[in-house]
C-alpha cells in the first residue's frame, strides 16, 4: 500500500521555476537522465518495469500501460509507432496542457524511452488543435531535443534512432480515441477504426502502434529513475503513482493538482481548492470528465480519488477532471449541454450513437424549450441503456453514462421541470 | 488442406475455414442475421451495429461481421437480449428516416421494411421532429440520391473505394449531420453506378431508369444471363408477363460477375420490349406484294423459295454471335449438314475490339457467344476464327440469305448501317428481335426472334465457361420463336411438301 497523501511532483515538479520549460532547466534538475539508464536496459526489462510500477493509462481507461507495450509483436521487424495522444478534450479536463507549459522535455523524454521499449522509431505528439500556446512550445521543446541530440539517428552514441513530429487535430473530440487520433494522424476523416485489430497489432498506417496519453508517458521517466517500487510506493495497491486532478466549478482555487492516487475527495475540495465559494453548496460532482457518471453529495463523502473507489460508487476516475456542480446549476441544462456536446461530437459512424446523441439532445432541446413530455425521462433512460456497449467506440457510453446518471438522481428535479413547462 | 474451425450457430456444430466470420458462417447455414453494412463483395465496416450475437460466456453482445468464428465458441443469433439488440437497432435507423414508402421506389425490397416485419413491429418512440437532409440530389447520370432516407451504412462509399476504386462518393459532415455525396464539383462518371442502387439497403439510391416505373411487388424477376459481352455476368431479369413489358436487369452472384455488373448490361432489357420489337413475321404473297404475315406463311414462302435453288450455291448464312449454341447446333445441322449449305460467314461489328476489358467486367466483344458459335462452326466442319465476313455476302453470290441478327442494338453500332446495305440484296431473311426492319421498305422477309430472357439454351463466355439460360419469360410478340424453332417449322415444312 502506497503513501495516498504524500503530494510528490512527478509530473508538475517543474511548476513555478523560471524557464520551466527550457530545456537547459530540464536537464540541470536531473532531465534526460532517465534516458541514458534506459539505454544501458534491455527493451524487454523496461516494460517489465513499466508493468511492475504499475502504470495505468491517464488518458481515461486506465489501461495498464506495461500491458500495453507488451502487446507489441516483438518479432515483427517493419516499422512501429509511439503516439502520444495530446488531444486533450474530455470536458473538465485541462491537464496535459499543464504537461506541455511546465514539462514538454518530460513528455518527450518518455516517448523516446518508450519508443526504445517497443522498438518505434518514430513518434508523434498529436496535440489538440485548439492548445495554440502549447503547440508552439512542444514544437520548441522538440527542436531543442534534435539540436542536443536527444533525437535523430544515432541518440546519445546508444545506436539507437528516434524521430519525433508534432501533429494538430482539426478540432474534433473523436480524435482523442486512439484509432479516431490515427485515423486522423493517417490523413482521413478522424472516425475510430473498427476492433480487432488492436493499434499494437496494426495502427498507424496498418503497423504496430502504441498510442498513449501525455501524463502517462510523462510518468514514465520517473519510473526509469527511480524504480518500480518508488512509484508502487505513491498511491494505492492498484492505483498507484499521482495523477493530475483538474478541479472545476465554483470552488476558491479550481485549477490543476498533482496528487497521489488515494487521495480523499474532500481534502482536495475543502484543503487544497479551498473549498466551495461564498454562497454555494455542492450539489454534485461529475469526477473524470463529462463521461463519467454524476456523484451525489452523499455519494461523496469519504471518496477516495482512487480507480477502484471511484469505480465502487459508479462512476469513474477517467481524465482526473472533477467538475463541482453547485446549488444554483439546473441539471436540466447541464444535462442539456452534456448531450449537446455529445450530439455534436458524435463521428456519425455508428448508428446507435448516430441517432442516439441526436436523439437525447433532441428530447432535451424540447425539454428545455418547455415542451417536454412526461414519458421523456423514462424515454432517455431507455435510449441510453441501448446506445451503450454497442459502438466501436466508447463515445456512445460516453454521453449515455451520465445521461443514465444524472436522470436516475436528478430525475424529480426534471420531472417537476417538465411538469412546470419552464424554458431554460 | 485448409484449416478448419467448429463452432456452434444456435446449438448446431458448423465447420468452417479458420477465418470465416460469424456473419459469413450463418449465410452459408441460411440462418438470418440482421445487417445493413456488412455485404459479401465489400470489406466489413461494422458500422450499423445491427448484427448483435450473443457468445456464451462474453459479457457484450457482438458484431457478427466482424466476429470469426473460433473452435469451441457457442454463439445464439436468437436470444432475448439479441431480439432486443435488433429491435432497437431498427428504432435508431428509423428514427429521422422519412418512412415516406409511398413515393418511394425500394418499397417492397427495402432492408427497413424487411426487417421492420422480422424483427421490429414496435410502436415508434420518436415524438420529435426529425433531422432533414437534401433530397433528389444529382451525383451521377443514372442516380437520384436521397441523403434524408440514408443510413449511412457506408456501403457505396465503400464501393467506389474498393470496386470501381475511384473513391467517388465520401461521407461528409459527422453525427446525425452526416451525408453521404460526392466531392464538390464532382459526379460519379464511371459506369457501374447503378450498383450503388442494388447495394443500397434503403432508398437512398435510386435508379433514374427505373425510378416511379412500376412498383416492384408487381414484377417477376427470372435468372438470365448478360446478352450484352462476353463476360456473361448472372443477372435477374424483371418483367411483368401480364403486360409483356420488361423493366430492368439486376446483377445476381455469379461467378463470373461476382455481385456487379454494368451500367450498358442493365440496358439489355429495352430492346425486348414491343416497341423496340419486330412484332410479326413479313413474307411476300404469290404476286409478290411484302406484307405482315403469319409465322406458317412467313415459313412457307421461306420453304418454297429455299425448294427452288441449289443450296450449295445459293444460299448463304449471315450470322452474328448472340444466340445460343442450341440454336447455332440446328441452324447448322439443317442448312450445313442437311442442304449442303457451304456460304457461311460470320456477323460482327466492323472495328470491334474484342480484347478491350475496362478492367473489372465490361469486355470490348459484345457478343455473349462468340466461343459457342466458333464451337458450332467447328462441329459443323467449318472453317472458324473470330472475323467480321459481313462484306463478303453481297459478293458471295447467294440468291438467299439466312441474315441472323444481332439482338442487342447498343452492340454494334453499325447495325442499321449494316441492315440498309443488306436490304438491298436480292432476297433476304431476316431473324431478328430488334424492329427497325419493318420501317425499310425493301426488306422482304423477316421472322421475329426471341429475346435472350425468353428461350433457354446455353452463352459461353470468354473464359470458356457455359452459362444456362432456364428460366424464361413467355415472349411479348406473339410469333417470336427462337432459331431453333424456326428450323424446325422449315424442316417441317419441307416434310410435309415431300423434300427431306
Amino acid at each position: 500500500m502506497g503513501d495516498t497523501l504524500n503530494k510528490v511532483k512527478i509530473t508538475t515538479a517543474f511548476e513555478g521555476k523560471p524557464n520551466a520549460r527550457a530545456l537547459k532547466t530540464y536537464v540541470d534538475n536531473g532531465g534526460y537522465t532517465a534516458l541514458k539508464k534506459a539505454f544501458s536496459m534491455q527493451p524487454a526489462q523496461i516494460i517489465d518495469e513499466v508493468k511492475a510500477a504499475g502504470l495505468r493509462g491517464r488518458g481515461g481507461a486506465g489501461f495498464p500501460t506495461g500491458m500495453k507495450w507488451g502487446f507489441v509483436p516483438k518479432d515483427d521487424k517493419g516499422p512501429k509507432y509511439i503516439v502520444c495522444n495530446n488531444d486533450e478534450g474530455e470536458p473538465g479536463t485541462f491537464k496535459d496542457r499543464y504537461i506541455a507549459e511546465c514539462n514538454p522535455h518530460m513528455l518527450i523524454e518518455g516517448m523516446i524511452i518508450a519508443g526504445f521499449a517497443i522498438g518505434a522509431n518514430k513518434g508523434y505528439i498529436y496535440t489538440r488543435f485548439e492548445f495554440f500556446e502549447e503547440i508552439r512550445w512542444l514544437e520548441i521543446a522538440i527542436k531543442e531535443a534534435y539540436d542536443a541530440g536527444f533525437l535523430g539517428d544515432n541518440i546519445l552514441g546508444s545506436g539507437f534512432k528516434f524521430h519525433l513530429d508534432h501533429y494538430t487535430g482539426a478540432g474534433a473530440y473523436i480524435c482523442g480515441e486512439e484509432t479516431g487520433l490515427l485515423s486522423s494522424l493517417e490523413g482521413k476523416k478522424g472516425q475510430p477504426k473498427l476492433k480487432p485489430p488492436f493499434p499494437a497489432v496494426s495502427g498507424y498506417l496498418h503497423r504496430p502502434t502504441v498510442v498513449n496519453n501525455t501524463e502517462t508517458l510523462a510518468t514514465v521517466p520517473f519510473i526509469i529513475n527511480n524504480g518500480a517500487a518508488a512509484h508502487k510506493a505513491i498511491g494505492t495497491e492498484k492505483s498507484p503513482g499521482t495523477k493530475l486532478f483538474c478541479i472545476s466549478g465554483r470552488v476558491k482555487r479550481p485549477g490543476v493538482y498533482e496528487l497521489p492516487l488515494g487521495y480523499p475527495f474532500e481534502k482536495l475540495l475543502n484543503e487544497d481548492a479551498g473549498g466551495m465559494l461564498p454562497g454555494y453548496t455542492l450539489k454534485a460532482c461529475i469526477p473524470g470528465g463529462s463521461s463519467a457518471p454524476i456523484l451525489t453529495p452523499e455519494e461523496l463523502k469519504g471518496l477516495t480519488l482512487d480507480y477502484e473507489a471511484i469505480t465502487a460508487k459508479g462512476s469513474m476516475l477517467g481524465s482526473g477532471a472533477i467538475m463541482i456542480i453547485d446549488n444554483t446549476m439546473s441539471m436540466v441544462e447541464l444535462l442539456k449541454v452534456t448531450v449537446d456536446f455529445y450530439h455534436h461530437e458524435s463521428c456519425g459512424q455508428c448508428t446507435p450513437c448516430r441517432e442516439g446523441t441526436g436523439w437525447l439532445a433532441n428530447i432535451m432541446g424540447g425539454i428545455a424549450a418547455g415542451e417536454g413530455k412526461k414519458d421523456d425521462i423514462e424515454r432517455m433512460n431507455e435510449i441510453s441503456a441501448r446506445m451503450g456497449g454497442r459502438t466501436i467506440c466508447a463515445l456512445s457510453d460516453a454521453a449515455a453514462m451520465p445521461t443514465m446518471s444524472i436522470v436516475k438522481k436528478f430525475g424529480a428535479e426534471i420531472a417537476d421541470y417538465i411538469e412546470r413547462g419552464i424554458r431554460a | 488442406m485448409s484449416e478448419t474451425v467448429t463452432f456452434k450457430l444456435n446449438g448446431k456444430d458448423v465447420t468452417v475455414p479458420k477465418g470465416t466470420t460469424v456473419m459469413e458462417a450463418a449465410r452459408r447455414e441460411k440462418v438470418e442475421i440482421p445487417h445493413f453494412c456488412w455485404h459479401p463483395g465489400l470489406s466489413v465496416a461494422g458500422v450499423c451495429r445491427f448484427c448483435m450475437v450473443k457468445v456464451e460466456g462474453r459479457p457484450k453482445l457482438e458484431i457478427a461481421c466482424n466476429l470469426q468464428a473460433t473452435d469451441g465458441m457457442d454463439v445464439k443469433t436468437s436470444t432475448d437480449d439479441t431480439k432486443a439488440a435488433h429491435k432497437w437497432a431498427l428504432e435508431f435507423h428509423l428514427i429521422n428516416h422519412p418512412l415516406d414508402c409511398p413515393i418511394c421506389d425500394q418499397a417492397g425490397e427495402c432492408g427497413l421494411q424487411d426487417y421492420y416485419m422480422s424483427v421490429g413491429k414496435y410502436h415508434s418512440q420518436m415524438t420529435r421532429p426529425k433531422v432533414l437532409k437534401p433530397k433528389t440530389l444529382d451525383v451521377g447520370k443514372d442516380l437520384v440520391l436521397d441523403t434524408e432516407r440514408c443510413i449511412l451504412c457506408s456501403r457505396c462509399v465503400r464501393f467506389e473505394e474498393e470496386v470501381t476504386k475511384t473513391g467517388a462518393l465520401g461521407i461528409f459532415d459527422r453525427g446525425d449531420r452526416a451525408i453521404v455525396g460526392t466531392y464538390p464539383g464532382t459526379k460519379i462518371e464511371h459506369s457501374y453506378q447503378t450498383n450503388l442502387v442494388d447495394i443500397c439497403p434503403v432508398g437512398a439510391f435510386t435508379s433514374r431508369d427505373f425510378r416511379f416505373k412500376q412498383r416492384v411487388w408487381f414484377l417477376k424477376d427470372k435468372p438470365a444471363t448478360c446478352p450484352g459481352c462476353s463476360t456473361g455476368c448472372s443477372v435477374d431479369v424483371f418483367g411483368k408477363p401480364e403486360t409483356r413489358t420488361y423493366y430492368r436487369v439486376k446483377p445476381r452472384q455469379g461467378e463470373a460477375n461476382g455481385h456487379w455488373m454494368c451500367d450498358k448490361g442493365r440496358d439489355t432489357y429495352k430492346h425486348l420490349n414491343q416497341e423496340n420489337r419486330l412484332r410479326t413475321a413479313l413474307a411476300s404473297d404469290a404476286k409478290g406484294k411484302v406484307s405482315e404475315a403469319t409465322f406458317a406463311d412467313a415459313i412457307a414462302d421461306l420453304g418454297s423459295r429455299l425448294a427452288a435453288v441449289n443450296p450449295a450455291q445459293d444460299v448463304a448464312l449471315l450470322v452474328s454471335a448472340q444466340h445460343t449454341s442450341e440454336e447455332y447446333k440446328s441452324l447448322f445441322d439443317f442448312f450445313v449438314r442437311e442442304l449442303g449449305v457451304k456460304k457461311v460467314y460470320q456477323w460482327r461489328e466492323p472495328g470491334e475490339k474484342t480484347d478491350a476489358f475496362d478492367g473489372l467486367l465490361l469486355r470490348g466483344d459484345h457478343n455473349a457467344n462468340t466461343r459457342g458459335l466458333q464451337d458450332a462452326l467447328k462441329e459443323a466442319g467449318l472453317p472458324g476464327g473470330v472475323k467480321n465476313e459481313f462484306d463478303a455476302v453481297a459478293t458471295s453470290g447467294a440468291k438467299i440469305v439466312i441474315a441472323v441478327t444481332p439482338e442487342i442494338p447498343w452492340t454494334f453500332p453499325s447495325l442499321e448501317r449494316q441492315l440498309d446495305s443488306l436490304s438491298e440484296l436480292g432476297f433476304v431473311s431476316f431473324w431478328s428481335v430488334a424492329g427497325s426492319l419493318t420501317t425499310r421498305k425493301k426488306v422482304k422477309h423477316a421472322l421475329p426472334l426471341k429475346g435472350f430472357a425468353e428461350k433457354k439454351g446455353t452463352f459461353v463466355n470468354h473464359a470458356g465457361k457455359a452459362a444456362k439460360l432456364e428460366h424464361p419469360f413467355p415472349c411479348t410478340v406473339k410469333d417470336g420463336r427462337d432459331v431453333t424453332e424456326i428450323v424446325a417449322a422449315l424442316k417441317q415444312w419441307r416434310q410435309n411438301h415431300g423434300r427431306h
